[in-house]
């Protein structure tokens, strides 16, 4: 088959442009535009906060260069740094363990000169690469055993357990939910996986119990009876169902927001960014951020599904799922569905860390598309 | 071929894998959707009237600053009732108002200047529109009263009670204590990178109108401990925004920041301030034992109460400028040379290196001739034949010329440094300077040359390179005084410690500081002394024993002193030597010490002594070392619930 030869020798740079998945790109910039036009609304009038939304645009464009150069990365490469990548992750969260800086209570960051590293936020990644580097050996000669699976499992745990302790349940469980993710597409048992299910249930209330700190079992409490704390995240909260519901069907218009604009809502240009989207735009506008995101993540399991080696189909899969695990939960807990965790809405929040995260993923997706056909 | 016999196994489950994620995700989308649908449009227009009913807000209550005690109690910062006026331009646009024309109006019933207006129209434009900008601040009730009557057509402006820093003796403690303002957008982007905290919740705290930072002093040095915790009070506000009232129950009530005790006696210093009248310069009062700092006056002083409120540029470029540096801290940061004050430390570094001995005679006949110059004694005439103890008590150049050669410059270095000199003190304010101590290695960093002998003449006498504070002459004095003490400068009996540990006083031999005791005895008591008339306290008995110098503010040329040196009389003020003199008393059990400076005031004996004769005499007739000092009652600390403040930090 001649189209098949072309396609699998090597692809030079002009070629590899070209493959580029353009319909996901597109959709990303249309996502971050808008982002950066809600920031516009959120930081409006507030002059100490004027810089943010054009910080949010060029963090955006450079993060995006750096993403398309990922992109034309050869698969062959990032399979090599996978386990690299992974073991550097795990020396930093235990040098944070040592050496780290506290901030608000918990040990998340290293200090290195004037640079503050978040070994979590490079383990999302990390992860991923190191899961679909070690099941793609075994996939390649058949179904993996259970003791393949076993494996993959130790792997998962023991940056979780690590970032567990700082404490940061958030991100502990969003690798947790992505690495279970890789598993489930390597071909784990869906026995196995309904067992799993069956003992978080079971499990959670055990761990709310005796592994959750009391400010975090106070978020809980928070969530389940908002006026449990009326003048902390419970009135937040309060604060942020006003302005989704009060946004109605086309929304109160651009920079009308009465609750965003007279500030009822802290945080609104970080995590409760979505309640300026569904106040000012109204369900218009905010299903049509739902629905670019559905659009965007069902391109990358798409890439995943197409990718003719294990390897970038399941890192494929596991960044759809850290992203998907970020929009649910942000959306989530703005509409008062999920307890007030720290999770930001992906190219629409301000903060530099989360970008870089969210398009270093997008650049994995990127190169697995355009080397799909590739073998390691 | 079929795209299904293509695909190896791990493909094929990966195709039905895939689905099923699909198919989870789009039941999360569904979700999310349905929950939308659920908050907008079925109870959409439920949370649309609370919206518009939203009356219930959260703003930030700033906490009651720390006051700052003198050691009996007194006040040296309080807070006071304040009756101020705000605008909040976003009110005045919903009322259909003009910015200008409100702030025009509003200069009809206030006292607001025309830059002040600018101003408030100039922060109006920068700042966020919900924001309330102070428009007067520390009004009388008759003004305030007359707003609130006008109140119905002012729309926009609110009447408000609030407190202000208040510094009830004025200018005497400017300098030390410091003043507070209104945190600028750098120190506000300061405190946010600091605390780590909700940015924007910080940013309106300190955007609050009653909010202020210190700036300078221990109001700067103490602001953590003073500031105290900010709460949140729920307001009641209609659909504008505007406050309606205080719904007082269920807030997260402020907390009052700690007191300071300061180890200053209020009395002392204001007396010392008083008795510099339009004399500019500094004193410091020591007590001898404990080290705590009872004065440190600086005159001229400004009054801290005017930069509460915001001082004008016109107003603040007059201090700024002034020839006599009223800004400046001249009792800590103010560096002099010490003049002959510093000649028993040239003694005590001679006498310990055994370069002399103190009965040893030198021939003082007006000059000295060395390194192919002559070098000049203040007594043209010469001194004669001069032991240690007559040379201190006349203040003999020529004879400590002889010594400081013997000893050499790294001894007299080394010896200033035990007696406190080149050391800056942190105290717990801002500033402190060190001074220099210099010796061939400061030289060679310094001005990249070696040290010339003839330096060390002139270090023998105070001149030269060497500079010291007017706080650090008082440590000298103390510690030549009483040599069994800790000897260490002390300002906070009740706040945060400074960070940085002073060097311990190395005593010097008992026998070695008796001879130098003797010498400033006889400056006061005995004929012949430099400052024989002011020796006498006044208290019928308790005399002080003392030390003269005279820093010299311009070269003497070789020319002039041919012709006569001119005399500090006949020379414009800013030309004369600055006069010095440094104390202890009462002299047969040395309690506090004290060093002072007067600034172009020409010779020491004349200018400083009796200044600093009065200020002892006060300080011994009050007698603070013997009296309890003032410990503040602990703020109550209101609990504050940790979930209250926490935002979005990750669980």
């Amino acid at each position: 088959m001649a189209g098949n030869i072309s396609f699998s020798r090597r692809q030079n740079l002009v070629e590899k442009l070209t493959r580029l998945p353009w319909f996901m790109l597109t959709t990303i910039i249309a996502i971050a535009t808008f982002g950066t036009a809600i920031l516009v609304s959120a930081t409006h009038g507030d002059a100490a906060n004027s810089q943010l939304a054009g910080d949010h645009a060029i963090r955006f464009v450079v993060t995006l260069i750096f993403a398309i150069g990922l992109a034309v990365t050869p698969i062959r490469i990032w399979s090599w740094v996978a386990y690299p990548a992974y073991l550097g992750a795990m020396a930093l969260l235990i040098g944070v363990e040592v050496a780290g800086v506290e901030a608000g209570g918990a040990q998340r960051w290293l200090q290195v000169g004037p640079v503050r590293v978040q070994p979590s936020e490079l383990m999302k990644i990390a992860l991923l690469l190191a899961l679909a580097r070690y099941y793609h050996r075994f996939l390649e000669k058949g179904p993996a055993s259970a003791w393949v699976h076993v494996g993959a499992f130790v792997i998962i745990a023991c940056p979780v357990a690590l970032i567990l302790k700082q404490p940061d349940l958030g991100t502990s469980l969003l690798l947790a939910a992505t690495g279970g993710t890789v598993i489930f597409f390597a071909g784990l048992s869906m026995k196995v996986i309904t067992a799993a299910i069956g003992l978080v249930v079971i499990g959670a209330p055990t761990a709310y119990f005796f592994a959750l700190a009391d400010y975090q079992k106070a978020r809980v409490q928070t969530f389940l009876d908002p006026s449990r704390d009326p003048l902390g995240a419970g009135y937040q909260l309060q604060q942020a169902k006003i302005a989704i519901g009060s946004g109605g069907v086309s929304g109160k218009g651009y920079m009308q927001g009465t609750q965003s604009q007279l500030e009822y809502i802290p945080e609104q240009h970080t995590d409760f960014i979505f309640t300026i989207i569904a106040e000012e735009f109204g369900l218009v506008g905010a299903l049509a951020i739902l629905a670019a995101w559905g659009v965007a993540l069902w391109q990358g399991l798409l890439i995943a599904a197409r990718s003719e080696n294990a390897f970038g189909a399941l890192a494929a899969a596991g960044v759809v799922a850290t992203l998907g695990f970020y929009v649910v939960v942000n959306i989530g807990m703005v509409m008062g569905l999920m307890p007030v965790v720290g999770v930001p809405l992906p190219l629409i929040s301000y903060g530099g860390t989360a970008m870089l995260t969210v398009m270093v993923g997008f650049g994995l997706l990127m190169a697995v598309h355009i080397h799909r056909k590739d073998s390691l | 071929m079929s795209r299904a016999n293509r695909m190896s196994g791990h493909q094929r489950v990966f195709t039905r894998r895939t689905a099923v994620a699909g198919a989870v995700g789009g039941m999360l989308w569904s979700g999310l959707a349905l929950r939308l649908a659920q908050l907008q449009l079925i109870e959409g227009e439920e949370y649309a009237r609370r919206a518009a009913e939203n009356r219930i807000r959260l703003d930030p209550a700033p906490a009651e600053r720390g006051r700052i005690f003198d050691r009996f109690g007194q006040e040296l910062a309080s807070n006071r009732r304040n009756f101020y006026v705000t605008i909040t331009p976003e009110n005045v646009a919903k009322g259909g108002g003009r910015m200008d024309e409100l702030v025009k109006r509003l200069a009809t019933l206030l006292p607001i200047s025309k830059s002040r207006q600018a101003r408030i129209l100039r922060d109006a434009s920068r700042q966020a529109r919900f924001l309330p900008i102070t428009v007067a601040d520390d009004l009388t009730w008759e003004d305030f009263s007359r707003v609130n009557v006008h109140a119905p057509e002012l729309t926009g402006v609110e009447a408000q009670v609030g407190q202000l820093r208040s510094y009830p003796l004025g200018a005497a403690f400017a300098h030390s204590v410091g003043y507070v303002g209104r945190p600028n957008d750098q120190e506000i982007a300061k405190v946010v990178d600091a605390l780590d905290g909700d940015a924007a919740a910080i940013r309106r705290l300190y955007k609050h109108p009653a909010t202020r930072i210190g700036k300078t002093g221990v109001e700067y040095f103490a602001e953590n401990w003073l500031k105290g915790q900010s709460g949140y009070k729920r307001v009641e506000v209609n659909a504008d925004g505007r406050i309606q009232s205080e719904l007082d129950s269920s807030d997260i009530s402020p907390r009052r920041g700690g007191d300071v005790v300061l180890s200053f006696d209020a009395e002392i210093q204001k007396f010392a301030m008083r008795r510099f009248g339009d004399e500019t310069g500094s004193a410091v009062v020591l007590d001898i034992e404990s080290g705590d700092i009872l004065a440190l006056a600086s005159k001229p002083a400004l009054d801290p109460n005017d930069f509460v409120s915001g001082i004008s540029q016109a107003n603040y470029d007059k201090l700024r400028f002034h020839t006599d540096a009223p800004l400046y801290h001249k009792a800590y940061d103010g560096t002099y040379p010490p003049g002959s004050t510093f000649k028993m430390v040239v003694a005590a570094a001679a006498l310990e290196a055994g370069a002399m001995t103190p009965d040893e005679r030198v021939y003082c006949g007006g000059k000295t001739w060395f390194g192919g110059r002559y070098f000049h004694c203040w007594k043209r005439e010469g001194h004669g034949s001069m032991d240690l103890h007559n040379a201190i008590k006349k203040s003999c150049d020529v004879y400590f010329y002889e010594m400081a050669r013997r000893t050499g410059p790294q001894a007299i270095a080394d010896m200033a440094r035990r007696f406190g000199l080149g050391e800056a003190y942190a105290l717990g304010m801002t500033g402190g300077a060190r001074g220099v101590v210099p010796d061939d290695a400061w030289k060679r960093a310094a001005r990249g040359e070696p040290w010339y002998d003839g330096e060390t003449l002139n270090f023998g006498i105070g001149q030269g390179y060497l500079t010291a504070t007017p706080l650090q002459l008082a440590l000298m004095t103390a510690r030549i005084a009483r040599s069994d003490v800790a000897g260490l400068p002390n300002l906070m009996l009740h706040g945060p410690k400074p960070q940085v540990a002073a060097t311990p006083f190395e005593a010097i031999a008992e026998d070695v500081a008796e001879r130098l005791r003797a010498g400033m005895f006889g400056v006061t008591s005995e004929p012949g002394g430099t400052a024989l008339r002011s020796g006498d306290l006044g208290l019928g008995g308790p005399r002080l024993a003392g030390k003269t110098g005279t820093a010299q503010v311009r070269r003497i040329t070789k020319e002039e002193r041919a012709s006569g040196v001119r005399s500090n009389e006949s020379l414009e003020r800013r030309l004369r030597d600055h006069a010095l003199f440094v104390a202890y008393a009462p002299t047969d059990n040395p309690k506090y010490a004290c060093a002072v400076i007067v600034e172009h005031g020409g010779g020491g004996s004349r200018a400083a002594a009796p200044v600093a004769r009065d200020i002892l005499a006060e300080t011994l007739r009050r007698d603070p070392a013997s009296k309890p000092a003032f410990s503040p009652e602990d703020p109550e600390l209101a609990d504050i619930g940790g979930a209250g403040r926490a935002r979005t930090e990750p669980i």
